[in-house]
């Protein structure tokens, strides 16, 4: 342990010619889901009020979000699953009660009415609403505008959407500029295929 | 049992920004160090990584595993019951948090190392902040000034200078002290933000300058100069630009062969023998115990655990704690945002800003002009003030968890048409205060909560500060009249809110003259137990208003020099 050679451990590489490949992480492995199919639908409903499919590109089922989020239960966020699918039947029983349906098969106006009784705090019989409803939108952001490796930002839609132009290993005073569109670099940071899952 | 190691000259508790730096003068002396660190060595291609989940959402960079487990509590007076903090800030490896920082790297003003002898001369005693504990260093800027040097050439610091020997250069910082020579490396590049924001500065009245940074501005001994690319805040530097004491005095200290670096030893408790010195530490690895002997020990831990390991030491000579004879440890605690978050001025621009990539605060614009004694505070009822910085660097989930500015909804079709116009065009700023210690502000152990092995965690005490918080208002509206005067059409201040966990903590170990009002000398030894020497923030009297890494770092290596020229009288 003790006396390491700092040399054998880092790469001595100028940062213009690192090439992205070298940035490749060891692929975590999400075999199992944490959600049921059900489930899924649910949250794919809930997600894509929060960024719905419109003339400003996809929603953020289509994106993947839906995906990142499961997949984030089954390992990375696995203490937080039984209180995460605790809240979406919480969403749906309220759903049923205030609107008399399953909240997957709302009209997208009545969906948002039900998601907006839960983030005002609102939602009678549903006491953690407004921390579940926090939760699954921030959630739903890290997906839709985090890299595409971990299942969400699929094609790239999340930062097309905010004009983000992708994260590359080295940038110049003209990727810096203000007032010009910065060419966007559809790119993972582990690579252009972006999603480890696959 | 312990295992009993092989005996060495000086052990160092902690290699992060502090203990890294003091490896070197120790080392190049000739004395026999054991580096002792609770975390491993972090690999710039396997670990850093241009990825805002690994960095900022998982903090699979910053999280620690020894650190996450001895989470201070905290509350705001005695009278109220202490809880758990959500996450320490703070994390274990070799290099310690100088890999994630933003590596801001300035020298203290003059005024900081006495603010009060200063404050009472200029204003009078009435404006010295009320139940403050306040002291002059013991040391002036003056007297730190030749290692500030040293560190800033053997780390790195990239920079303008502003005052070269009295001479005033407008191109650099025009309020710093006399530094005796110039910067090793030009500072960072600029770029249009930047410059937009700098002549806003400029069509105020005001000096804007480019903040000194531990990052390579041009290759520097060896390693390449910064990319620029945007995740360097909770990440480390993927091509070692950033000059990390992993990357620079560590290794350098390797060099002489006298310094062996024991990773994944996680110290427990500093071992005194009945005459009051200390004869080594204690440590675990990998669930064994071991006992490192040391003629002359250096805890640099960071601020929580510089005090709990004290407290945590007791012994027949230190009944209530290693070097707390007189009550001090733990005494004088205050934190740099006492009266605030760092980043809480928002400011949204009618055009397109592009602050996407570049290197954090260290790519940046600052402002001195309301910060320290820099202006006329009679009548303002406070003393110091904040630095204002605005940056370049920005990550797509929090560029699309922008606020709103009243705009927009929260979700939905609307929102998507918001952060699709606006996420290229907001910014924030950063607002460092200058804070101070008070009678009312401590640290000691907590008596209910407990860490894996049993100790008690940090405990942590401290309420609200009023002079603070109306320095902190003040800075903000100078904030946002250089945001409007940059062309932003929307202003958000955030509400200063009281003290919490942070990076930027002081006090604990004091540095003084006084055994009765601080637990080290001017040197960074204890008063008490002549072959302890404390390094880090936590010997610091008053914050500056600016990042403390070099400061520390200048303090830690002139503690080290300090030893090593005085082998036989501190060694014994």
């Amino acid at each position: 342990m003790p006396g390491d050679d700092i040399s054998r451990r880092a790469v001595i590489v100028s940062a213009a010619i690192v090439p992205v490949a070298a940035l490749t992480a060891v692929s975590q492995t999400s075999a199992t889901s944490a959600l049921s199919d059900a489930q899924l639908r649910l949250l794919a409903a809930i997600v894509d009020r929060f960024i719905p499919k419109d003339e400003l590109g996809p929603g953020a089922s289509e994106s993947g979000v839906t995906e990142y989020i499961n997949r984030s239960l089954a390992d990375y966020l696995a203490p937080e699953k039984p209180a995460f699918i605790e809240g979406l039947e919480q969403t749906d029983a309220f759903a049923r009660r205030s609107e008399n349906q399953p909240f997957v098969e709302l009209p997208a106006e009545k969906q948002d009415a039900v998601l907006t009784a839960m983030d005002n705090g609102a939602a009678d019989g549903f006491p953690n609403a407004r921390a579940f409803f926090n939760r699954a939108r921030r959630l739903t952001l890290e997906g839709m505008f985090g890299d595409p490796y971990y299942g969400g930002n699929k094609n790239f839609a999340g930062w097309d959407l905010i004009r983000y132009p992708g994260p590359r290993l080295a940038t110049s005073a003209d990727d810096q500029k203000m007032g010009v569109e910065i060419k966007p670099l559809h790119r993972s940071a582990y690579g252009s295929g972006a999603d480890h899952g696959h | 049992m312990a295992i009993n190691l092989k005996p060495v000259d000086v052990a160092v508790v902690g290699l992060g920004a502090a203990g890294g730096v003091a490896v070197l003068p120790l080392a190049r002396a000739g004395l026999k160090v054991a580096g002792i660190e609770a975390g491993t060595w972090m690999d710039p291609v396997r670990d850093f990584k241009p990825d805002e989940i690994h960095n900022n959402v998982r903090s699979l960079v910053t999280t620690g595993t020894k650190a996450k487990k001895e989470i201070p509590t905290f509350r705001t007076s005695s009278d109220a019951k202490a809880r758990q903090a959500a996450a320490h800030p703070m994390m274990n490896a070799v290099g310690g948090t100088s890999i994630h920082y933003h590596a801001q790297s300035w020298r203290l003003k003059p005024w900081d190392f006495k603010t009060r002898s200063e404050t009472i001369k200029r204003y009078g005693v009435s404006l010295l902040p009320k139940g403050s504990t306040l002291e002059d260093w013991p040391l002036s800027y003056e007297e730190l000034e030749p290692f500030y040097d040293i560190v800033e050439h053997e780390i790195g610091v990239s920079g303008k200078a502003g005052n070269l020997q009295g001479k005033i250069d407008p191109a650099g910082n025009v309020y710093e002290g006399p530094r005796r020579r110039e910067y090793p490396m030009p500072a960072l590049r600029t770029c249009d933000y930047l410059d937009h924001m700098f002549k806003a500065a400029q069509s105020l009245g005001w000096k804007p300058f480019h903040a000194p940074a531990a990052i390579n501005s041009v290759p520097y001994r060896g390693r390449p100069a910064c990319a620029y690319h945007g995740y360097c805040d909770r990440g480390g530097c993927h091509v070692r630009a950033k000059n990390s004491t992993c990357f620079t005095t560590i290794p350098e200290a390797q060099k002489t062969k006298n310094l062996t670096v024991f990773d994944g030893c996680q110290v427990t408790r500093i071992v005194a023998d009945n005459n009051g010195k200390v004869s080594g530490v204690s440590y675990l690895r990998g669930g064994k115990e071991y006992f490192q002997p040391a003629k002359v020990v250096l805890v640099g831990s960071y601020t929580y655990e510089n005090t709990r390991l004290l407290l945590l030491s007791k012994s027949k000579a230190y009944p209530s704690g290693l070097s707390n004879n007189h009550g001090q440890v733990g005494k004088h605690y205050f934190g740099h945002w006492d009266a605030q978050a760092g980043v809480n001025v928002s400011a949204l621009f009618p055009f397109d800003i592009n602050t996407w990539y570049g290197a954090m605060l260290s790519q940046g614009v600052t402002i001195d002009e309301w910060a320290d004694d820099t202006f006329d505070h009679s009548g303002l009822g406070f003393i110091g003030g904040a630095s204002l910085c605005t940056f370049m660097e920005k990550h797509p989930i929090a560029g699309a968890s922008m606020p709103l500015f009243g705009k927009a909804p929260a979700w939905g079709s609307n929102w998507k048409k918001f952060v699709h116009e606006n996420a290229g065009r907001f910014t924030g700023a950063y607002l460092q205060t200058n804070s101070f210690p008070y009678e009312n502000t401590w640290l000691d152990l907590d008596p209910e909560v407990k860490d894996p092995l049993g100790d008690p965690v940090c405990r942590v005490t401290s309420g609200p500060k009023e002079n603070e918080t109306r320095a902190a208002l003040y800075a903000q509206d100078k904030m946002e009249q250089w945001f409007r005067a940059a062309g932003a059409v929307e202003v958000l201040k955030g509400q200063p809110f009281g003290p919490a966990l942070s990076t930027h903590t002081y006090g604990g170990t004091r540095m003084g003259d006084n055994p009765d009002s601080s637990v080290v000398d001017r040197w960074g030894f204890s008063h008490e137990t002549p072959n302890l020497g404390m390094l880090g923030g936590s010997a610091f009297g008053t914050s500056g208003a600016r990042n403390p890494t070099l400061t520390i770092q200048a303090l830690a290596w002139r503690t080290a020099d300090h030893l090593a020229k005085n082998w036989k009288s501190i060694a014994g």
